[in-house]
Formats: C-alpha cells, structure tokens, sequence
C-alpha cells in the first residue's frame, strides 16, 4: 500500500511541468510577412485549428521532443494542458486525416537551423537563445 | 487471425515506447507513418446473451476475452503536391469479416481549396458522433470504450464518398460546416446472423461550435437500404410464398421486415466541457425510419475529473427503440411448419427491439504521454424484449442485468 501511494504521487509530480523556466519565443524565417501573431493565432497553429499563410505557403509548425521540458511549459502556458493531454487531442486531428501534428526536431539547434532555412516554418526557442537569423513573433512570458 | 491481431499490438505497444508520436518521417518530410492500438482484456455477457460493442465484431457470451477490445491501426501520410494529401489508414480488429473492404478503413485524398475550405474524397469516416473520427482510437478519449447504448446501433466506420469542410472564426471560437454524401458497405453481426447492408445514397450535414472549453455539435444523415443480404432473406422469400388465404398477413410481415429501399434519417446533438480538470460529455440522437427494425432514440452523459494522470469518470446511458413489434397475427391454418415459421417471424420482429439503460464507472490513468490504461465497469440493465443489442442465443423473456468489465492499454506511435 505504501508502495502504490509513493507511484501515485511520483506519477502525479511527474506531470507537472518545471516551474523555473524562461520566457518562450515564438520564431518564423526572418523573410516572413508575418510580423506578429497574438497568442490566438499561436494556440491555433499549435492546436491544429486553422490554416496560416506566409509566403504564399501553408505555414509550418515544427515542435520540441516530448520529453523536453520546453516543450511541457510551451503548452502548459498557452493551452493549460499537459503533454499526454495534447497527445491525446493530436491523436483525434491525426487519426482522423484532418491535421498533421507539428513537426519534430530534436534539439535547439535543429530547431533553429530548421526556421533559418525553411520560409514557412514556425517553431519555438528559449528567449536567450533568439539569434538574428529568426525572427520572433510572440513572447511566452513565465509570468504571465 | 485473433491472435496475429494480438500478437502485433503486444508487438506495437513495446515498439511504440522507443519512438515519438509524431508519427516516422520514413526518410522524408512528404511522407509520415502513425499508429495507434489498443490490448484489452474485457469480461462481458451471459451464456445466452452476447455482448459486442460493435455490431460489427462477434459477440462474446461470457467469461474473459482479449479481443473485444483489442484494436491496431497504422496510418500513412502524404503530401503529394502543394496543398494536396493523401491519407490511407488500416484498422485490424475484431470484426465479423475479416476481407480487404473491412480493413481499409480510410483512403483519401484531401484538398486544402482556401485556408477555411477543405475537400476529401475517397474512404472516409462516417462523422456521425463526437467520437465517430476516432472511435477506434482509445488513446484519443477518456471511456475504456466507445458507450454501447450511444456508438453500437450504428456500427459504422467509413463510406465511400466526398465531403467538403468549412471552418471559420466566430467570436471566441470556431464555427465549422460539413456537408458529405456517398454510399456504404457493413458487414455486421445480429441475432438473426450475418448480414451485408449497403447503403445509398448516404449523405448528410454537421455543424458545430468549438472554443478552448466547449464544443456543440449538430448533425443530420440520411440514407435508403440499397440491399440486404445475410439469413432474414431466406425468410423473406418463405413468407412472400405463403398462400394469402393460409396466412393473409404474411406478405405485410415481409414488407414491413424488408429494409430494402427504405429511408432512415438521423438526428444527434452533442455538447462537450473540458477545463483540463472536469470533462462532461452528452450526446443525445433519434433515428427515424419506414424500417421499423431501425427507429430508436438514445443518449448519454458522461461527467469526468481529472487528478493529474488520472481521471475518473461516470456515465449514464439509454437506448430504446420508438414504438413496439409489430402484433404477429397467427396463420389460419395450423400447420407445423407454418407454426414453426409464425414462432420465427414473431422472434425475428422482437430481437432487434432496444431497452436497456447502463451506468459505468470508470478510470484513465495515462503513464506516459503515448500510454494509457483504462478501467471500466459497465452495469446494465436490459427489459424484456429490449435485447436489439446484444446477440441473443433465445429470446429474451425477462428483464436481466449484466454486468462488463474492461482493462485495457491504448498507445500511439
């Protein structure tokens, strides 16, 4: 019994998500039309709920491994959910053929060189890790 | 077959802990793999009276079963051109046929016209529920399964079809349109035996409105029987040679058991609330047609709470069907076999009748963000002569109680 209560609660920490963390940017190719988006339009993208256009292509969200603790706090910010949460609710945009989910890259580097040499993608970085060759178009700040 | 099924969900379970949910980019960015499964073991039904949750699966009278439950799905994504995708996803579970009709579950090609209209054409879902997209996806909702009362009647996957999606923005939210129309092809299981219905035309309307908590959804379908074929057209054809004046009524009892070229028309509303810690979840449908077999009315509500990983969960259920069997008038002359035929033809009008009310409990624990297990017991209560949903062995003569016990682990890959 005593067992079972500690693997409750561990599980239960284990879901949430690290409170010390940075503020978050939302980056697109520095040649975008898009200038800024509101936290709408982030929560739209990243949801899968509409289509955006930007240089004349879909727009392309490219996402963090699950296992990142970037990737927990991005969602949690701005959709309130947990990554198993998200899963879930990708899992009934993807196995019903209307959305793909973001794409995955598997470091901050990777992330940023894929936004440097892809016109219509979208991803997100730690703010102090924002360089000149991105452009960021929402803040996530942690303490919002 | 069973356990090929088993055996590569097991398989898919541990394969699907090494890899991300993002689905395998098989080399290049145009091409994506997915997949989802589901291993469980369910206890379920009596001896005599078989329990399904999809008409179309064989049903199981009683004692524990790894294959009600058990589902694999792999899905393949590509983009082809600019703006254009295809998609074909594969389904193997238990069902009543096992041939290549059934196991494509998808095949379509998708069209993004304008970013608020989208086409499809092809093999696609049947969207008739909240959950009729991905109803065999048991990692994408909170229940062990699908609610009997609610998804069986209309054990429908897929039609052969096209649709056309409209979406835009509306205050805090999004208000979606969909219009679709094609035909259907189900091979599904009843207490008269195997059958193969084919419908056509099948088309219908959705509308619905989402924000970050609510989503209500308004649907209506309509189609006509184009055939039927399985054992009740052996008893067709017997009552249509009777002679008038041994029975007078027997070709009315035909006519009226014959669903062919008849219209059914569907009716649902659906409203559902999640604020990341409670979800409710009701969903309420009439189905109204000149088959009296068909006509019925059913709903639920489902009131969820989540504690971190866990979420526990109630549902109350019913389902039942609009108006009684037809009086089965006996023959005027008294033959065995005509006897034996009247006995038939009475059971045959009874057996597809629903009266049944169920209440579940129930708990999702999800252990990392691609694996869920999930519990559930279903108690339920069906009335004589209410047993249209289960497979029944003998006719029901009393009111009977059963009682469904569900584990299962639902993962995606």
């Amino acid at each position: 019994m005593r067992y079972l209560f500690i693997i409750v609660v561990m599980s239960l920490l284990m879901m949430l998500p690290a409170q010390a963390m940075a503020d978050i940017a939302v980056i697109v190719h520095p040649s975008s039309e898009i200038s800024e988006l509101t936290r709408r339009q982030v929560v739209d993208i990243y949801m899968g709920r509409t289509v955006v256009i930007s240089n004349g292509k879909t727009l392309v969200p490219y996402d963090k491994p699950e296992n990142s603790i970037i990737r927990a706090n991005f969602y949690h910010r701005l959709v309130g959910k947990s990554v198993a949460s998200v899963n879930a609710y990708w899992a009934r945009l993807l196995f019903t053929g209307r959305a793909s989910p973001p794409r995955l890259v598997s470091d901050r580097v990777m992330m940023l060189e894929t936004i440097e040499n892809k016109p219509n993608s979208i991803g997100y970085v730690k703010f102090e890790d924002l360089n000149s060759n991105v452009k960021m178009v929402f803040r996530i700040k942690v303490n919002e | 077959m069973r356990l090929l099924i088993l055996f590569i969900t097991t398989w898919l379970l541990i394969f699907s802990n090494v890899h991300e949910v993002n689905a395998f980019n098989l080399g290049s960015d145009r091409f994506r793999l997915s997949g989802f499964g589901t291993v469980g073991v369910t206890s379920a039904g009596k001896k005599q009276f078989g329990y399904h949750k999809e008409r179309n699966q064989n049903a199981q009278f009683g004692g524990f079963s790894a294959f009600n439950d058990s589902v694999i799905g792999l899905q393949l994504d590509a983009d082809l051109i600019s703006n254009l995708t295809a998609t074909v996803q594969v389904v193997v579970e238990e069902r009543v046929k096992y041939d290549f009709n059934n196991i494509v579950d998808w095949a379509f090609l998708r069209y993004q016209i304008t970013p608020k209209l989208v086409a499809r054409a092809g093999r696609m879902n049947a969207d008739l529920f909240m959950l009729s997209e991905y109803r065999n996806v048991g990692f994408a909702y909170l229940w062990a399964h699908p609610v009997v009362e609610f998804y069986t009647p209309i054990s429908l996957n897929h039609y052969d079809g096209l649709d056309f999606k409209y979406i835009r923005p509306v205050a805090s939210g999004y208000l979606e349109f969909k219009v679709y129309g094609g035909q259907t092809n189900s091979d599904i299981k009843v207490s008269g035996g195997d059958l193969n219905l084919r419908t056509r035309p099948f088309y219908g309307a959705n509308a619905s409105f989402r924000t970050d908590l609510w989503r209500f959804r308004l649907i209506y379908a309509a189609t006509e029987i184009y055939s039927i074929h399985g054992q009740i057209t052996g008893l067709l054809d017997t009552l249509n040679q009777v002679p008038q004046s041994a029975w007078p009524q027997a070709a009315e009892l035909s006519n009226k058991l014959d669903g062919e070229d008849k219209r059914v028309s569907y009716y649902s509303a659906g409203l559902a609330y999640d604020n990341n810690f409670w979800l409710v979840q009701s969903e309420i449908a009439l189905i109204s047609s000149g088959w009296e077999s068909v006509n019925m009315r059913n709903g639920y509500v489902s009131v969820g709470r989540r504690f971190g990983p866990v979420t526990l969960y109630s549902i109350a259920a019913s389902a039942r069907t609009i108006g009684k069997p037809t009086q089965v008038v006996a023959p005027l002359v008294s033959t065995p076999t005509l006897s034996r035929l009247e006995t038939v033809t009475r059971n045959v009008f009874n057996a597809p009748h629903i009266n049944q009310n169920a209440i579940s409990l129930g708990m999702r624990w999800d252990l990392n963000p691609r694996v869920a297990v999930k519990a559930q017991w279903d108690h339920t209560w069906v009335k004589k002569h209410g047993g249209g949903l289960l497979i029944l062995k003998e006719p029901l003569e009393k009111d009977i109680t059963l009682n469904t016990f569900s584990l299962n682990l639902n993962f995606i890959f």
